[in-house]
């Protein structure tokens, strides 16, 4: 390993080689990273593999333990619960990762300009992020998703714009701190341009942070589809996600724990993974702000 | 700090209107009329309706009535239960929300702080590793998983304590509160073993020690001071993530609090109903972060003299 490093060192390594070094040694991270490639890939290849079809119902079945047929059983319809799983995973990471991005692209936009901008325009950005910190979000969504009927695009959109304000406030901490420093200074008096400075110094310091942010974004949307979903009040039927699985799984536990137990794992085991990756990606793209 | 209080109050009059403007436009929006769906009514029978939910008006007098009436503290009458006002409602289920969430709150506190404290003062031995590790898993394993996996454990399997309901049975009320708490204990745990790392390194803590105070006194009184700042700025935007928790805690443990009300109203789309308790929702937000923050800068010299001087 110290000889790995000493070459490194010596080539000089950029900031990506760098954090993917140290990456590499944090072992929860990259179980937690197979996991979600390993997820994400039968999420994507879901209508190809799965067992059976998403509809197919074995009324004569019903409810049924896992077997060598039904690898995690029946729902009491006699829907294969593994065929379930996979599509509900599409939806679920497909929330996840859309909405993440919503609130990504708001996110670093308005960071972005309300710190390179500076002074009134600021200030009133952030009173206006301040206000929206105070709003009971989970509430107005609920209240969206009754007004409008729960759509996925309301999902998309619902979520995503709650949740790009700390992103935005972290982007500006981050623009307004690194516009302050030397090299930048530097960067100035040597005659660069706006956008090269932009380019290679500010984006390169920037980027950690939100990239640690957004994996971290990710689960709490993750949770937060699942959260309306269970209530009823995200996916609608036919189609399912966890957390509709899930509130499934709750109304017949008693008789069919498996329909519980399963979809819980999945999400619990996807909500682990992300946090770790998170965790792993921050000590290692920022080591100076290791989290203890 | 007076001034202060007084501050933060008149900056919240602002964002509770903004809420209020908000969710009333919002709803009114709606496409369709809250009567429209159901079965056809006379003439007669819409134009009382109308009457007495306040529609016949104009928008903006609606308005104004409406806002007129949260003054005085009434949030007008339910669309679903035609004899039952919002104001009965709420009455009814935010005693058991409230409750609820207190015994949350506690078992956060208790058992958070206790590891949190345990955890840094053992740090990196198995007393640090085994609860910081548990945390985790606390914080990962969402309630809606968690509280039916205790049910399914202690309920049905052990059958040591009831499954559902509220006030019935003794011992009903442990694994609802447990359910709820755990998320956050579990947070408090990993924040308070954090923060007190880092005071435990200061120098007021070491003169402490050399003044040969006994650990006790340091732990208690000198560290905890300085390490609870974190804690009580997370306890904050933490209420609302409970409010958030109590929904699902009571649809699994079928507990007749608030937000098991506001969901079955979302459900009826009884509009008036989920009107009023937004607002009352978002005013008890926005009111337990101003209470955070003012204790926040209550505790901490530094902010206090920040305050005094207007940010």
């Amino acid at each position: 390993m110290t000889q790995v490093m000493m070459a490194e060192i010596e080539k000089g390594s950029s900031l990506g080689r760098d954090a993917l070094l140290r990456l590499r040694k944090n072992k929860p991270a990259i179980v937690g990273a197979v996991f979600l490639v390993i997820l994400i890939v039968i999420a994507l290849l879901t209508p190809w593999i799965a067992p059976y079809e998403y509809q197919s119902q074995n009324l004569l079945l019903g409810a049924s333990p896992p077997s060598a047929d039904h690898w995690l059983g029946t729902d009491v319809l006699g829907r294969d619960q593994l065929t379930r799983i996979m599509y509900g995973s599409r939806v679920s990471l497909m929330v996840g990762f859309v909405a993440t991005s919503v609130a990504l692209i708001i996110g670093v936009l308005w960071g972005a300009v309300a710190g390179f901008v500076g002074g009134r325009v600021d200030a009133l950005m952030m009173r206006i992020v301040d206000v929206l910190y105070a709003l009971p979000f989970t509430i107005f969504i609920i209240l969206l998703t009754v007004i409008f009927g729960s759509s996925m695009l309301l999902l998309f959109l619902a979520i995503g714009a709650v949740e790009w304000l700390t992103m935005a406030r972290i982007v500006r901490g981050q623009v307004l701190n690194i516009k302050r420093q030397e090299f930048i200074e530097a960067a100035v008096s040597m005659g660069l341009s706006r956008w090269q400075i932009i380019r290679r110094h500010l984006l390169p310091n920037v980027l950690g942070p939100i990239i640690i942010y957004t994996t971290l974004t990710i689960p709490s949307v993750i949770l937060l589809e699942s959260f309306l979903s269970f209530l009823g009040l995200g996916v609608q039927a036919p189609q399912s996600s966890w957390g509709s699985l899930i509130s499934a799984g709750v109304a017949s536990m008693e008789e069919y724990p498996w329909l519980l137990i399963y979809p819980g794992l999945v999400l619990s085991l996807t909500l682990f993974s992300l946090n770790f990756v998170g965790d792993g990606l921050r000590d290692a793209l920022d080591p100076r702000a290791s989290k203890d | 700090m007076l001034g202060y209080i007084f501050r933060r109050v008149l900056q919240a009059i602002p964002v509770i209107l903004v809420v209020i403007t908000a969710t009333f436009f919002m709803v009114r929006a709606a496409p369709g009329g809250p009567f429209d769906a159901e079965r056809q009514v006379s003439q007669d029978v819409l134009q009382s309706l109308n009457a007495r939910y306040n529609l016949d008006a104009p928008l903006w007098k609606q308005y104004v009535d409406y806002l007129g009436n949260l003054l005085q503290g009434d949030f007008g009458p339910s669309f679903r239960f035609a004899n039952r006002t919002v104001n009965e409602i709420i009455a009814a289920g935010f005693p058991v929300t409230l409750e609820l969430s207190l015994y949350a709150i506690l078992i956060a506190l208790v058992i958070g702080l206790t590891t949190g404290i345990i955890a840094s003062l053992r740090a990196n031995s198995w007393q640090d590793y085994v609860p910081m590790s548990i945390s985790m898993a606390g914080i990962c394993l969402p309630n809606m998983v968690l509280g039916p996996l205790l049910v399914l454990c202690f309920g049905i399997w052990l059958g040591w304590l009831p499954v559902s309901g509220w006030g019935l049975t003794p011992g009903d009320k442990i694994l609802p509160a447990l359910t709820l708490g755990s998320t956050y204990a579990a947070y408090i745990a990993r924040i308070s073993r954090g923060s007190m790392l880092e005071v435990l390194s200061q120098d007021y803590i070491r003169t402490a020690k050399a003044k040969g105070l006994s650990s006790a006194r340091i732990v208690f009184v000198h560290a905890l001071r300085g390490a609870l700042n974190p804690v009580i700025s997370f306890m904050g935007p933490a209420i609302a993530g409970l409010l958030a928790g109590s929904f699902v805690v009571e649809t699994v443990f079928q507990i007749p609090g608030l937000g098991r009300f506001y969901v079955e109203a979302a459900f009826n789309r009884d509009y008036t109903m989920i009107l009023g308790c937004t607002i009352f929702f978002a005013v008890l937000i926005i009111l337990c972060n101003l209470i955070a923050d003012v204790i926040l800068v209550w505790l901490n010299p530094r902010l206090r003299t920040q305050a005094r001087l207007g940010d």
